[in-house]
């Protein structure tokens, strides 16, 4: 429409000098009666062709699995509404290819549903439980939020992710991983859908040990066969030596953490925690110093005292800090630092085989894969990126489809099949020979498997908050009892504020 | 409204009794919205208690956030570390940029390069400057270490000691801030008659006695203008903190803005963050009132 045939000019509404300075009765009422025949004739404009067309293309019927029109995957709710409906989902920036391939996932929905706009918004993955928290305290959430399942028990407590059993078959719920699923569910309902597996294990440069003189760490899947904390500590003390006397003095035994936004302290739950808890013991009576230390918290979730500042913790946190004080890896963030070539040792996901076996992909160097350092347990936290429904979501049934839809097993396949993680459930990783046949993909398999939750609290935010500088300090030169202990006392403090 | 005079002639639009408040409406709009309501807001939330999961008010919290806040030895490091940024940003910003305001007031040969390299880096973004300041700290691989090295000095914790990071965030606060309390003396120096300066001159006063008794007392006017700004964006220091150490190493960074941006971001609690600002409020008005009196000139001078 052009602006010269704008409904309201006739009755006076283009005539603003006239109203403002002599507001007759006469003018008020043209006024008045401008903007009615404004709003019914945008009103009557709105109902167009096209979205008349877009409306029957929504009420038709589908003949997927379920009668939706699209394979929904796991989403067992109501047809979806045919009048226009916009979702919004928040996720965490991909490499470009990954971006791409969620666009034309996008794309398929609304081509199925052309009343369904997706508005879509990416942060950087570091930040993303900060912007769920704040826009949940906006009270103008998207509709989809890319979660966390370590927060699952706060998403419960504090309504802020829709309860999905629902929404999703039983089936599709049951083929989850047991201990992502029991990650992401409070009472036996589904708060976040687990979007794929965390793996932590070790790669090593296999030239650089060799260049060291350095025997490499056992390529095994058998968790109990990998290397000690001091065998590893001790490798990685050989390997910076060993190189030096050869005059490479610019590689690192141990490059920088990789995970959340990169060197230490920058995600406990997967990095740091390993160091940790995997002195717990999980043989050890409840209540127990061993117990506590691999539980992270008691177990009302009310105190980290006597947990995390344990003898157990506090010799954990001295072996990372051994790392940084003996030079053996950076004090700050250094990013793809393996991947150049200018360290010996890396911890990182199965993703990095997936991009290292990929066209042009391959490094420089040969590499190998083994487990984690092993304490009394080789430690692996089950945190998983988890999508949710925000509980206050206008269109929650959409939202889950869109959600469910996303998460089907052709898009799951493609998803790993570009990102290369390992997917979180069962029927997805048997349709995938390698997690049978390749020795990083079992080891993969095999931690997974024997992964352990984030500690149990609904205040694993404030949790996560106070460890994530604890490390940074501890790697920086911290007294580890004392830090450990000032952290523990801080958590329990602000966690009085749930009760 | 009395008529006003603009260089062309006298005009008489204010004769409309509205005209006033028309031309002061969207100045009291703006502070209203952006000042006095979030300042107000701050107040009335720093008494309430709130859901720590979604924050919305769920009543009454009376003096319980400020008790808590003055029961968290961390709010007492903020307060002292805050009080630490504005001497230490005063010490360093204030004579450098009288220095330069000198130097440039005289018109050496690259004075023009310098004034664009100074008000080039007042231009730059915070964040940008933070981060690029960030990597050249960096203890094991940073560009200060390596010169270090090179020199045959051991590597130093720029932003990683307890000891040094406040102060290496100060420094590049300085470095990056130092442009504008520069272009007030700037502004002040060209203002200055030259009059006063050729009469000192044939009087036989040397520089060092001319700065110090003609050019500096003349300065006043900009000097305290120039110390409040400084005090007032030292007060405030966020970004780099943020950025540089998240208020790391043991809180040894953190202000009381970066306190209060805890309190609310990484632990939920706007209530003991509303506090906090109070108390960063009440902070900044010590600091200013102190200020104002030991820079008033004195009887008769």
């Amino acid at each position: 429409m052009s602006s010269h045939d704008l409904p309201g000019k006739k009755s006076g509404l283009a005539d603003p000098p006239s109203l403002l300075n002599n507001p007759s009765r006469r003018s008020v009422l043209g006024a008045i009666a401008g903007v009615g025949s404004a709003v019914a004739a945008s009103a009557l404009l709105s109902v167009s062709p096209l979205s008349l067309r877009t409306a029957a293309a929504a009420a038709m019927p589908g003949t997927s699995k379920g009668g939706y029109k699209l394979d929904l995957g796991g989403y067992r709710g109501p047809e979806l509404a045919t009048e226009p409906v916009t979702l919004r989902f928040m996720r965490q920036d991909y490499p470009p290819e990954l971006n791409d391939l969620i666009n034309s996932v996008y794309a398929k929905f609304t081509a199925a549903y052309p009343n369904i706009t997706i508005k879509e918004e990416r942060v950087p993955y570091g930040d993303l439980p900060k912007k769920v928290q704040v826009y949940v305290a906006s009270g103008s959430a998207p509709d989809i939020m890319m979660g966390r399942n370590d927060f699952t028990l706060a998403y419960h407590a504090g309504k802020i992710a829709l309860p999905l059993q629902d929404y999703f078959t039983p089936e599709y719920v049951a083929d989850i991983f047991d201990n992502a699923r029991e990650a992401a569910s409070v009472d036996n309902n589904l708060y976040c859908v687990p979007w794929e597996t965390n793996t932590v294990f070790m790669y090593f440069n296999r030239d650089l040990f060799e260049k060291a003189g350095v025997a490499t760490p056992p390529e095994v899947s058998d968790l109990t066969k990998g290397w000690s904390f001091d065998e590893y500590l001790d490798a990685l003390r050989r390997v910076k030596s060993g190189l030096a006397t050869k005059g490479v003095t610019d590689v690192w035994a141990l490059a920088a953490s990789p995970y959340g936004n990169g060197g230490p302290g920058s995600n406990y739950t997967q990095m740091e925690s390993i160091w940790v808890r995997a002195q717990g013991d999980p043989a050890a009576p409840k209540g127990s110093p061993g117990y506590l230390t691999l539980m992270g918290i008691s177990d009302d979730g009310r105190k980290t005292t006597g947990a995390i500042d344990t003898p157990e913790a506090i010799q954990g946190m001295k072996n990372y800090q051994a790392l940084f004080k003996e030079g053996l890896t950076p004090t700050g963030a250094v990013a793809h630092q393996f991947e150049a070539g200018v360290a010996a040792t890396v911890f990182g996901g199965i993703n990095e085989a997936n991009l290292f076996s990929l066209p042009g992909g391959a490094p420089a160097f040969k590499w190998g894969a083994t487990p984690a350092p092993r304490g009394k347990l080789v430690f692996n936290a089950n945190t998983s990126d988890s999508p949710m429904v925000w509980a206050k979501a206008p269109h929650p049934a959409e939202a889950a489809a869109l959600l469910a839809y996303m998460c089907n097993d052709a898009n799951r396949i493609d998803f790993h099949r570009v990102w290369g993680s390992m997917p979180a459930r069962k029927s997805l990783t048997d349709q995938i020979p390698k997690y049978k046949t390749d020795q990083p993909y079992q080891l993969a398999a095999a931690v997974g498997a024997n992964s352990y939750s984030a500690p149990r609290t609904v205040g694993y935010f404030d949790y996560f908050n106070v460890m994530n500088p604890t490390v940074k300090d501890i790697a920086l030169g911290a007294d580890p009892a004392q830090r450990l202990k000032a952290a523990a006392t801080r958590i329990d403090a602000l966690l009085r504020k749930y009760t | 409204m009395a008529a006003f005079t603009a260089p062309g002639g006298t005009y008489h639009h204010a004769k409309h009794p509205l005209f006033g408040w028309f031309m002061v409406v969207p100045a009291i709009v703006g502070l209203s919205l952006f000042q006095f309501l979030p300042l107000g807001t701050a107040i009335v939330d720093s008494f309430g208690a709130f859901d720590p999961f979604d924050q919305s008010p769920t009543g009454w919290g009376g003096w319980s956030n400020y008790a808590a806040i003055l029961d968290d030895p961390i709010f007492t490091s903020a307060v002292i570390n805050t009080v630490a940024y504005i001497v230490l940003t005063l010490i360093l910003t204030i004579p450098l940029a009288l220095a330069l305001a000198v130097l440039l007031d005289r018109r050496l040969p690259g004075t023009t390069f310098a004034r664009c390299a100074i008000i080039g880096a007042l231009a730059a973004s915070e964040a940008v400057t933070a981060s690029i300041w960030n990597q050249m700290y960096e203890p094991s691989t940073g560009l200060f270490n390596a010169l270090l090295n090179a020199l045959g000095f051991a590597n130093q914790p720029f932003i990683t000691g307890d000891n040094q990071a406040l102060i290496s965030i100060v420094v590049m606060s300085v470095w990056k801030d130092v442009g504008l309390p520069m272009l007030i003396f700037l502004a002040g120096l060209q203002a200055i008659p030259g009059e006063l300066r050729d009469a000192a001159a044939l009087d036989g006063a040397g520089g060092w006695r001319t700065f110090t008794r003609i050019i500096l007392p003349q300065l006043r006017p900009s000097l305290v203008v120039a110390v409040f700004m400084v005090t007032i964006n030292a007060t405030r220091i966020f970004t780099p903190i943020i950025i540089m150490t998240q208020g790391g190493p043991d809180w040894a960074t953190a202000n009381l803005t970066y306190y209060a941006y805890a309190q609310s971001f990484e632990f939920t609690s706007p209530g003991t963050a509303s506090a906090a600002v109070v108390c960063l409020l009440a902070l900044l008005v010590i600091v200013t009132a102190v200020q104002i009196r030991l820079l008033r000139p004195a009887k008769g001078g």
